[in-house]
């Protein structure tokens, strides 16, 4: 399929009209040959480039390849990457996320600067990250201290400490119980997005045709 | 040029619904558009003329006549010269989008008949990708031209190993997958043998296994070596490494170094082993057992040339940190001079996280100061201690979970190590989709099998037939071989048992 030029505008409407983070990942991936092929010494389209890689940067975390991440910053042209303050946020950015600083992580999307066109990537990612850390948070405490948690949701964590109902109410939410006496959390066990479940059924399903096929 | 293009719009693409016998009529039709390409003048006159034929051929629709005249004129173009690309050729240029179209949308079927015009043209893409320090501009289109030929790419030929390389030099690792994701199970087939005489098929059927037609004369590969083959599987592991995934690395590894010899290791095979014993200690924490398949002298060879990561390996296995230190770096020249300082510095980082882990196997309970304690080889605060234990755990990587206590003034965190049925019902969805993976593997073997067995006559068909033939061992003059070809012809056995002997 021939996909239309690569513009500032075009990725734009893909960051918005993309149904799921891998769609958007596989329209950038055929996006990268042109982007490599506009990426010259002199290129006047860095404005462009500065774009479209801290798009790509973003698909890949929201698509949960962090390593992939880090390949596709050493791809990148490096001459820009080491002046364009868009894509020296994303390297930042990397590092915060590779080495789980949560607090950074936040800090970092919320407090750095973003080109506007960014924005729905950089909000959507927070969102992403903050729903990904919560369920491995539900899975790895059993009992959790509110300041804590908080630090985790990228939330308040002074008012945490204190109890605050608003926030308590986050946790409370998604199942978590709030024992007031001790001020702890018990966080509830929330299952692993499991959007391949059906398929997975179906073909488990077909292996024992499988075994019947080619066991005689 | 309207004759010439009357020519080589002679051949259509095949529709595949078509009868065995509208097979070989298109067979025919292509090996004549063969022949008259492969006339004498014929290069010079279409390459003359390329343009306006170019512009007006459809890459699916006529792939081979595109193919042959872009050929024609890329070798005018660059003449004698092998090594400078002529600028036409470079990314940007006419024949390189002229390449890219054709190798993005070619019909399989006509191309099986132009094997080394395809292959060499893959090559021209790489090699002019890497001239301007640009390789992704070629891997994305390698792979879709590889996939685009054989789907399942079963068959390994040098055009795998050149790709492999590309991905690397790229850093473009996750393009890979497709390909190393598929089961590569057979060189290309060796024509000549005895059994392919009762059974040729045209190289435009549609086949169950692309062993048909990715023969060594096909020209889609250059002629493999055990070198070609060592290096697929050592790149394949480099690409594994690179996305951390360490089962798969060690799984291309131990392919590498269990690979057959007589006397003596060759040079890959101890770089793949060095890099099998890093990948072990850091996917698994400890040395794996070396594959069955590796015999013990090469064993021991591997092991006298890989002294310091045997060491490295045995100081990491008991647990001594100042001994991990030491050997790493008593040997800083040779992790550098082998390439492997990036892993090595990523076993000595590995090592807290491995002592916590150990940790689960021993005690039930521990409250963070112990695994502070327990687990680490230096004074680090009790935040970065669960800092470290908390990633472990949010990871999948250790079975445990954390309980803060309500204490306010003493702060304490306890670390609960689970068994494994406590966490089952987390493991449940790993567990299935290692189901579904070995069935897909299962299958291919089966398939591989069942396509073996044809070939080589020991398909169930050919047993009942040989036993029929034992039956008629009365009569010595009906041939066994007169009898498969028969076979092989479609002709009912029992009806011809009275035929003429001869």
């Amino acid at each position: 399929m021939d996909l239309p030029p690569l513009s500032k505008d075009q990725l734009s409407a893909v960051l918005t009209s993309s149904r799921s983070p891998t769609e958007l990942f596989n329209t950038l991936v055929e996006y990268e040959y042109e982007a490599c092929l506009k990426s010259t010494p002199n290129s006047n389209e860095s404005e462009l480039l500065s774009l479209f890689y801290s798009t790509f940067f973003f698909a890949h975390l929201l698509t949960d390849q962090i390593y992939e991440a880090r390949a596709m910053t050493q791809r990148m042209p490096q001459d820009l990457a080491q002046t364009d303050p868009s894509l020296q946020n994303c390297l930042i950015l990397l590092r915060a996320v590779w080495q789980r600083k949560y607090e950074s992580v936040y800090k970092i999307l919320r407090e750095l600067p973003w080109p506007d066109r960014l924005r729905p990537a950089v909000e959507s990612y927070e969102t992403y990250f903050q729903e990904k850390t919560l369920r491995e948070v539900s899975r790895a405490y059993e009992a959790i201290r509110p300041a804590a948690a908080a630090n985790y949701l990228g939330l308040d964590t002074a008012a945490a400490e204190q109890g605050d109902p608003a926030i308590i109410q986050k946790f409370t939410a998604v199942g978590w119980t709030w024992d007031g006496n001790k001020k702890l959390l018990h966080p509830k066990p929330l299952p692993p997005a499991l959007g391949k479940d059906v398929r997975l059924y179906d073909e488990v399903s077909e292996i024992m045709a499988l075994v019947g096929k080619y066991g005689g | 040029m309207a004759e010439y293009l009357s020519q080589l719009t002679s051949v259509s693409p095949c529709l595949h619904t078509s009868t065995p016998s509208d097979e070989e009529d298109y067979d025919k039709h292509i090996r004549d558009l063969i022949t008259y390409l492969q006339q004498p003048n014929r290069p010079s006159e279409l390459s003359s003329v390329s343009g306006y034929l170019l512009d007006n051929l459809d890459p699916y629709l006529h792939s081979l006549s595109y193919l042959s005249v872009l050929h024609f004129k890329i070798q005018s173009v660059q003449g004698d010269n092998k090594t400078r690309l002529s600028k036409q050729v470079c990314p940007g240029g006419e024949l390189w989008i002229k390449a890219v179209r054709l190798l993005r949308g070619f019909d399989p079927f006509q191309i099986r008949y132009a094997g080394h015009e395809w292959r060499q043209l893959i090559e021209l893409v790489i090699q002019a990708a890497q001239a301007v320090s640009k390789p992704l501009l070629a891997v994305s289109v390698v792979r879709d031209a590889m996939l685009r030929l054989d789907p399942s790419s079963e068959v390994l030929t040098s055009v795998h190993t050149a790709f492999m390389r590309l991905t690397l030099i790229a850093r473009s690792y996750s393009l890979a997958l497709p390909i190393l994701e598929r089961h590569i199970c057979h060189f290309p087939t060796l024509t000549g043998q005895a059994y392919q005489k009762y059974h040729q098929p045209t190289l435009c059927g549609e086949h169950e296994s692309s062993m048909t037609f990715l023969t060594d004369g096909s020209g889609f590969s250059k002629k493999l070596t055990y070198r070609d083959h060592l290096q697929f599987f050592l790149y394949g592991a480099m690409i594994y490494m690179a996305l951390r995934k360490w089962d798969r690395a060690l799984h291309y590894l131990s392919i590498v170094i269990s690979c057959p010899v007589t006397n003596t290791v060759s040079k890959i095979m101890v770089e793949g082993y060095k890099k099998w014993v890093l990948v072990s200690l850091l996917g698994r924490g400890m040395l794996v057992s070396h594959p069955h398949l590796a015999s013990s002298h090469v064993i021991r060879a591997y092991k006298a040339l890989a002294k310091p990561y045997t060491l490295l390996a045995d100081a990491f296995e008991k647990c001594d940190f100042q001994r991990i230190e030491v050997e790493v770096n008593a040997a800083r020249s040779i992790w550098h001079a082998d390439n492997n300082i990036g892993l090595v510095q990523q076993v000595m980082c590995a090592f807290s996280k491995r002592m916590t882990l150990r940790l689960g196997m021993t005690f039930s309970a521990l409250t963070l100061a112990d695994v502070a304690q327990q687990a680490s080889h230096r004074p680090t605060s009790l935040n970065e201690v669960e800092s470290l234990v908390a990633s472990l755990v949010m990871s999948g990587a250790l079975n445990a979970v954390m309980l803060h206590s309500h204490n306010d003034d003493d702060k304490t965190t306890m670390v609960r190590f689970c068994s494994t049925v406590e966490l089952r019902c987390f493991q449940e969805h790993d567990t299935r989709e290692q189901i579904v993976q070995d069935s897909q593997l299962l299958d291919v073997v089966g398939r591989s099998i069942l396509y073996a067995n044809r070939g080589l006559e020991l398909s169930n068909e050919n047993f009942l037939f040989l036993q029929k033939s034992m039956r008629w061992s009365d009569n010595p003059e009906k041939g066994s071989a007169r009898a498969l070809d028969e076979l092989a012809s479609g002709i009912d056995i029992e009806e011809d048992i009275m035929g003429d002997t001869h």
